[in-house]
């Protein structure tokens, strides 16, 4: 009813009509705009507006239409505004609480809406005053704090998340939202691990409290002290097992989400074309929303060492919902990423007992994600999602611990990559995925993604990831000696076929991409096989093998061969890549001359033209005596990967987008609190 | 009451302990041993037989009253004392101690004690003049002072405080002079009688499972409540070792035997968390079998509750008890039941009103152990639900994972034989074992070992990713300080980088590694990564390095053929590689890879974890087996078993040593696809070498060993799933779930008397060879030696019995039968000739073939 009135008020008034019929809230707004003190002729006017039903709408468009200097000459009741509303926040009645937290949502919202040229010390002086601001700031952090920590009403907790995240993204770039300085000197960051560590609560709130602190982390992070960095980097065991626990969730809900849209993506072929289109719709907003939560594992991941330990673990509680997230009915209005998911599977703290689902951990949710993340990177917020994917991917394989669980014998799982479906290959039995460790299937992921991204629109960024990712975990198995039971054959052919697509789209690729680079990487993965092999290879047949394969496909490395020779001898900015390429290629071609023509007179002796496998390998075999090779440096080194200054602009980007996208979906969800205020009401 | 003991009763109690009429059995010391146990056994048994044989019904009324339990009423003066002196506040107690030593005259004390050895001595003249004929008057005063001092040590233990020689003497003579004087003012045959069996008590003889003996079978409070204060002056290890049969004996035995027993067990309770623990779990599984409406209200489950609310704190409170009646310096008589109700009492009242007891630093004494097993039991509830091998293995070690992270503080693995603190489980390792619808697992848990478990202090934690850099032992500090220091460090400065890769991950450099890598074994085949290293640091010197393919290829199937013979990984039997494995390379591959594996005190343990099984039967069988590896020790038999230790933690859960280096003969079977024989020639080499025949010995001594153990407990059950065979060739018999007087399902299998298969005698060299001769005559000295010491073995059982529903009591003839297969009344002769027919009859049983059959095809056993 009261929404009937509402909107009719806001008719009433958009429609000229002279006298308008007003809420008295709305009179009471309009009397703090007015440049008398509205507590002057009743000094219960701050009691009596918190008690009143906020009319966010008005109140916003009422600020938005002030201009800067307007809005300076009643900057002493905004002030005063802000700073009952602060104070509010410490009252017992939960009502007036809850008022008070929409009303500073919607005035940080309402000022920064006009006010986007001005800086933040405006904006702080308009809604706080300089001379006050730290104080306010001061209370309005223990304030929330306290809410977020208490025995509160969930509901409540809700709405003081939501609050932060309005103040976090009230700017299209967090690190010009100056108001955050005083979120950094009053940290919050226990509040939210608090949140996030009570199960039942990281059910409802754990989405906004990972975006908020993949947020925080984001303010600033290369200019100054970002107390949040440095919390969220010393973060110790349990902690961050709670972090990682919502962020698998997290995953999990998105890869539900998908493989329900998948199927229904398929179904929609019989069926109508338009629920085709709103679950489009559908998965383009969970994909926005979930940059955040990838965010927050790469933050997670980049800055706290502890965090890489629990990757591995598993979070049962979690990672088994016992009944599948009911599809949210598809009205453009609702906002996927905000809506909490049910809290009845939270709340049963015994582990749900489903013989038919694996134990899984947030490693492998994550690999199962990125897998289902890369199959389509057209998209540019698909793209951004598949890079943080790989960027989380180098973190972890540049860790020790990381690749010390990763190749864990003892530890074996099966792993159910997505595979993109496609005409030249048959779709591979999944269901008899063996069991095997980690970097498994990792390394099928690699494979996978180097084998489905050879396009046009060639992504180029992602490929030399890709390709560092496979290298540092050889690396590992080098200096670890670990033969890994892999299918390395798989590897090589997914690599040879990426240099023939690299040769034979020269001139397209060449224009965008520093091409030679990639394919030095690519020859330097075979360069560890040739030399190294004997530390890391399982048994001597794959040594053999490898020489096989690259005898086989002999034609790619002479044609890449004559390329870069090529380019290296015309003068031109890819002279000194391409003269690389054609150095790291001298063992791979010393292997091609020295076995053709063993194996021609081979053919040639035994009178058979074409030679079955075995026959090569036999070739091979007896012939290794006679080859010499030559020692490569620094096949096994690699860099480092570092945030800054390479990823930092793709990182200011992404924060961006997200920000914007965080913003959206909080200011159409504050709006309708009413459920929240129905819950108060009965409750006193 | 006391005069209403009837004569059989008295006379009971003084066969009991020697029921037949071979006596000599019940003798603990072994003629074969030294001359000195000689002169022991000759200075007791005769007593002995004296004592069965003439004991005069008419001595009845005089010697019950002579027992201790005449002192009872005193004894409840003081125990009203004792609870009137719990109320001064410690340190007063404190005072008191020290006014007890000014208060007791030590010189009194001795004279007292004198005058007693006196008494007795001249008792012994005048009563057994052919003892002091064979043995000396001084063989028997050194023996008597032997005893005297003896008795004070549980005193001085209840005492919880430093007590000088003289109030020691005190309470010596409280203790002694009761018995001996009562004799003299009264008939003195029948004092003579009593005075042998306290004789018997005091000697040296007089051994734990003797007492246990007694403590069972005498129907006579006083000299239960006796033995019960006995038990203080035993080792605490000796105690354990029975402490089922205890425990058994206070859950299901009358008022009496309760009473005590009780006094010994909080008294050791509030001197051990590990022992509080124990007690309490295994009361728990005693009282089981109770029906569920006296359960509640008996007398070991409130015990239970008392152990476990944790107000048995080691605490001034007992001593405090004693010493009020101790002021009263001519308090005479302090018997058991003084001792007991005092602490009763002080007991009840602490439970009544806990807060008296509050004022201790450590609130949380048994709380984190028991959420530790909790936890343990928990993860094998849920895995049982999960339907495939590998599901429950993934799954074992992600739950292990999670506790590993919530792993408390002070916990530690009970089975252990050291005290240690947990400090992580290495959750890769473990895995599910081999059970058809349970789901017992095996753990490797990291310890630090440690002096003493309660006071140690609990070791720092270390962060899981430090694994390698916290190899040198400068490098402590837990990397978050470092951080943050780091961190506050940059906040002075102008423009922090806050994304400090380098230094972030900088810790553990993957250059590292390279030191790290065991470069022993690996220099000589590791030209290459040593070139690479050079390649690294010479990268001016542009002198190509070649290398022949040939060499790496060669290097490649070398390293190859150097790693070990280990199983093949398989989904549905993931144990076996597991315990495959040396234990010693285990250990070494786990220290390298956990973060505390650079403490000297670094330790590895492993234990069997079982929900939802029984294991007292377990338990019975290894407190059996035990018994019987000591008498053959004793008896020098060289028979060969393994007792593995059990723990009891409730009637469906508990744990179990495992036994290192042992895999199953089904293992053995589908992982080489060789007989039994063959393999040991795999494993141990050809026949002539003297490693295999090592393997064949140890394997001959352990077969013999679990034979006699086979027949005489009447295990069943046995197919190769149930037997292990070590890395030094010994078997090893698991799982004793059917026993005595059960069988699986009693489908009449296996009715052979043990489990011997031609694959076993092939091992042994054939029937004709000499190590089956071996095997044979092993197995005759091994039975005759079990039957020289019958009444401890089945004196284990026995006790067990009572109130007992296990299925290995089935019936009622389960005692008899198993005396019966002792064969007592056999010659040696005949006994030869026994165990000729059993093995003849166990080779050639068709059941025992028929059983691995039906278990081949039930449960795919091979």
């Amino acid at each position: 009813m009261s929404q009937v009135e509402k909107k009719a008020g806001l008719l009433r008034r958009t429609s000229s009509s002279k006298k308008p019929l007003k809420e008295k809230v709305v009179l009471m707004y309009d009397e703090i705009f007015a440049k008398e003190d509205p507590a002057k002729n009743n000094p219960r006017f701050w009691d009596e507006l918190f008690l009143m039903k906020v009319n966010l709408e008005y109140l916003e468009t009422k600020l938005e239409c002030l201009d800067g200097d307007e809005l300076m000459k009643t900057k002493d009741n905004v002030n005063s505004l802000f700073h009952h509303c602060v104070q509010t926040l410490a009252e017992e009645h939960q009502i007036k609480v809850v008022n008070a937290l929409q009303t500073l949502c919607a005035l940080f919202r309402g000022v920064h809406q006009k006010n986007k040229s001005a800086s933040g010390f405006d904006i702080i002086n308009m809604l706080m005053g300089f001379d006050k601001a730290e104080h306010r700031m001061k209370d309005l952090m223990e304030s929330l704090d306290s809410l977020l920590c208490g025995e509160g009403s969930e509901s409540l907790k809700a709405l003081c998340l939501k609050l932060l995240l309005c103040l976090v993204t009230v700017t299209d770039n967090i690190s010009q939202n100056t108001i955050l300085e005083y979120v950094m000197i009053n940290s919050i960051f226990e509040a939210v691990l608090q949140i996030l560590s009570d199960v039942s609560s990281r059910g409802r709130h754990g989405y906004d409290a990972v975006v908020l602190l993949a947020l925080l982390v984001n303010y600033r992070k290369y200019e100054s002290v970002n107390p949040y960095i440095v919390k969220l980097s010393i973060l110790d065991d349990e902690p961050t097992l709670d972090v990682s626990a919502d962020l698998s969730y997290r995953f999990l809900q998105y890869k539900d989400k998908e493989e329900e849209n998948q199927g229904g993506f398929f179904s929609t072929l019989t069926s109508m074309v338009g629920s085709m289109f709103i679950a489009d719709a559908e998965e383009k907003l969970s994909v926005q929303t979930n940059e955040a939560i990838l965010l927050a594992l790469y933050e997670a991941v980049h800055l706290n060492r502890n965090f890489i330990t629990v990757l591995a673990q598993s979070h049962p509680e979690i990672d088994i919902p016992t009944t599948p997230t009911t599809p949210v009915p598809t009205t453009p209005t609702t906002p996927l990423g905000t809506t909490p998911p049910s809290t009845d599977v939270m709340n049963s703290s015994e582990l749900p007992l489903d013989p038919n689902l694996q134990t899984s951990n947030l490693l492998i949710t994550f690999l199962k994600y990125s897998s289902i993340v890369m199959q389509d990177t057209k998209d540019e917020h698909r793209l951004n999602s598949a890079r943080l994917c790989l960027i989380i991917l180098t973190c972890i394989a540049e860790d020790q611990y990381a690749d010390a669980f990763l190749h864990d014998d003892n530890m074996n799982f099966r792993v159910n990559l997505h595979r993109m479906p496609m005409r030249h290959r048959k779709k591979a039995a999944e269901k008899n995925v063996p069991s095997r460790p980690l970097v498994c299937a990792v390394l099928d992921l690699m494979v996978e993604f180097v084998v489905t991204h050879m396009m046009k629109d060639f992504p180029m960024d992602l490929y030399m990831r890709c390709v560092q990712v496979i290298h540092k975990l050889i690396c590992y198995q080098k200096k670890c000696r670990i033969r890994l039971h892999y299918t390395w054959r798989e590897l090589w052919s997914a690599l040879i076929n990426l240099l023939k697509f690299l040769l034979s789209n020269e001139t397209v690729l060449l224009a965008k991409h520093n091409i030679f680079h990639l394919a030095l990487l690519v020859v330097n993965l075979f360069n560890m096989f040739i030399t190294y092999g004997d530390t890391f290879l399982p048994t001597s047949n794959s040594y053999d093998e490898l020489y096989y394969e690259i005898v086989r496909m002999h034609q790619v490395f002479d044609n890449l061969y004559c390329m870069v020779l090529r380019v290296s001898t015309n003068a031109g900015q890819w002279k000194e890549p391409a003269s690389k390429v054609t150095h790291s290629l001298v063992n791979v071609r010393a292997i091609i001359n020295h076995f053709n023509p063993k194996i021609e007179s081979y053919a040639a002796v035994n009178h058979i033209s074409q030679l079955s496998e075995d026959q090569v390998l036999e070739v091979v075999r007896s012939n290794y005596d006679t080859l010499t090779l030559k020692l490569q440096d620094g096949l096994d080194q690699y860099e480092r990967y570092s945030e800054q200054p390479k990823e930092a602009a793709f990182f200011k980007d992404l924060v961006r987008s997200i920000s914007l996208n965080v913003r959206k979906n909080v200011s159409l969800n504050t709006l309708s609190q009413d459920i929240l205020l129905k819950e108060f009401s009965t409750i006193s | 009451m006391e005069v209403a003991l009837s004569p059989a009763q008295i006379e009971a109690l003084h066969l009991s302990p020697s029921l037949s009429p071979a006596s000599t059995f019940s003798c603990p010391s072994s003629p074969g041993s030294s001359s000195s146990s000689c002169s022991d056994c000759s200075l007791d048994c005769p007593n002995h037989q004296h004592d069965s044989s003439s004991s005069p019904r008419s001595s009845s009324s005089p010697r019950s009253s002579s027992s201790p339990r005449s002192s009872s009423p005193s004894g409840c003066s003081s125990g009203s004392d004792g609870t009137r002196g719990c109320s001064p506040p410690l340190d007063l107690c404190e005072d008191a101690a020290v006014d007890l030593d000014l208060v007791i005259d030590p010189e009194v004390a001795l004279k007292a004690c004198h005058e007693v050895l006196q008494k007795v001595k001249l008792l012994k003249v005048e009563e057994e003049p052919e003892i002091l004929e064979k043995c000396s008057c001084d063989t028997v005063l050194v023996k008597e002072k032997g005893v005297l001092s003896d008795p004070p040590q549980p005193m001085k233990l209840t005492c919880q405080q430093p007590c000088n020689k003289g109030s020691i003497k005190e309470e010596e003579e409280d203790e002694m002079c009761p018995h001996p004087r009562q004799p003299n003012n009264d008939q003195s045959s029948a004092a003579a009688k009593q005075s042998l069996l306290l004789r018997l008590f005091e000697s040296k003889l007089f051994d734990v499972s003797m007492a246990i003996s007694y403590l069972y079978k005498s129907k006579e409070p006083g000299v239960q409540a006796y033995i019960g204060n006995r038990l203080f002056s035993f080792s605490d290890d000796e105690v354990d070792f029975h402490l089922p049969q205890l425990l058994n004996m206070y859950v299901h035995m009358d008022e009496d035997m309760g009473d005590a027993i009780r006094p010994y067990v909080v008294h050791r309770c509030r001197r051990s968390i590990a022992f509080s623990l124990q007690t309490a779990w295994l009361l728990g599984a005693y009282s089981s079998d109770m029906h569920i409406s006296t359960q509640r209200h008996s007398r070991g489950t409130k015990l239970r509750k008392l152990i476990l609310s944790d107000e048995l704190k080691p605490h001034v409170v007992p001593a405090d008890a004693y010493l009020s009646p101790s002021k009263r310096t001519h308090q005479r008589s302090k018997s058991d039941a003084t001792h007991c109700t005092s602490l009763g009492t002080s007991l009840k009242r602490t439970a009544s009103n806990p807060k008296v007891e509050c004022g201790y630093d450590e609130p949380l004494r048994l709380t984190p152990q028991r959420e530790f097993i909790k936890s343990l039991m928990g993860i094998g509830k849920r895995l049982a639900t999960l339907p495939t091998k590998e599901q429950k293995t993934q799954r074992l070690i992600s739950e292990l994972s999670l506790l590993n992270h919530k792993l408390p503080d002070r916990v530690w693995l009970p089975t252990a034989a050291f005290d240690h603190h947990v400090v992580r489980v290495p959750h890769t390792q473990a895995v599910v074992l081999n059970s058809k619808d349970k789901a017992p697992y095996i753990i490797y848990v990291e310890v630090l070992e440690c002096e003493s478990f309660e006071a140690s202090g609990v070791p720092a934690r270390i962060p899981e990713t430090r694994i390698r850099s916290a190899r040198s032992a400068d490098n402590l500090l837990p990397e978050s300080v470092a951080i943050t220091a780091e961190q506050r460090a940059g906040s002075f400065s102008t423009v922090p980088n806050y994304d400090n890769d380098d230094e972030a991950w900088a810790v553990d450099d993957i250059g590292e590694l390279q030191v790290e890598l065991p470069e022993g074994h690996t220099s000589s085949s590791d030209n290459i990564s040593q070139f690479s290293v050079d390649s690294i640091t010479s990268t001016e010197s542009k002198e190509p390095v070649f290398i022949a393919a040939g060499d790496i290829r060669r290097r490649l199937s070398e390293n190859l053929a150097h790693t070990p013979t280990t199983f093949r990984r398989d989904p549905e039997d993931p144990s076996a590689v597991a315990l495959k494995e040396p234990w010693e390379e285990k250990v070494r591959r786990i220290r390298e890879g956990s973060p505390y594996g650079h403490l000297p005190n670094w330790r590895l343990l492993s234990v069997i974890v079982k929900c939802g099984d029984d294991l007292r039967q377990e338990l019975l069988a290894f407190q059996v087996l035990s018994q019987l590896q000591s008498i053959w020790e004793q008896e020098r038999v060289p028979l060969w078993i393994k007792p593995y230790k059990i723990l009891v933690m409730s009637s469906d859960s508990g744990m179990i040593e495992p036994v290192l280096n042992a895999v199953s003969l089904h293992q053995v079977r589908k992982q080489s696809q060789l007989s039994l024989l063959d393999y040991f020639l795999q494993e141990h080499g050809s026949y002539t070498t003297e490693a295999f025949l090592t393997a064949q010995r140890n394997f001959v001594q352990s077969c013999a060993g679990y034979s006699l153990i086979c027949y005489l407990l009447q295990v069943k059950d046995r197919h190769n799933g149930n037997i292990l065979l070590d890395s030094e060739g010994h078997i090893i018999h698991i799982d004793f779930g059917f026993i005595l007087s059960s069988s699986p399902r009693n489908l009449g299998f296996e009715t052979s008397a043990f489990k011997l298969t031609s694959e076993f005698v092939d091992v042994m060299g054939g029937l004709d060879g000499d190590m089956f001769n071996y095997y044979k005559m092993l197995m005759l000295q091994g039975l005759i030696a079990a039957r020289k010491h019958m009444e401890k073995v089945v004196q284990i059982v026995e006790i067990m019995q009572q109130g007992s529903h296990l299925p290995c009591f089935h019936g009622s003839s389960t005692i008899r039968s198993l005396k019966e297969r002792f064969h007592m009344s056999l010659t040696e002769e005949h006994l030869q000739v026994l165990v000729e027919q059993m093995v003849d009859g166990s080779m050639r049983s068709i059941t025992t073939k028929l059983y691995d059959g039906f278990q081949y095809f039930t449960n795919g056993i091979m």
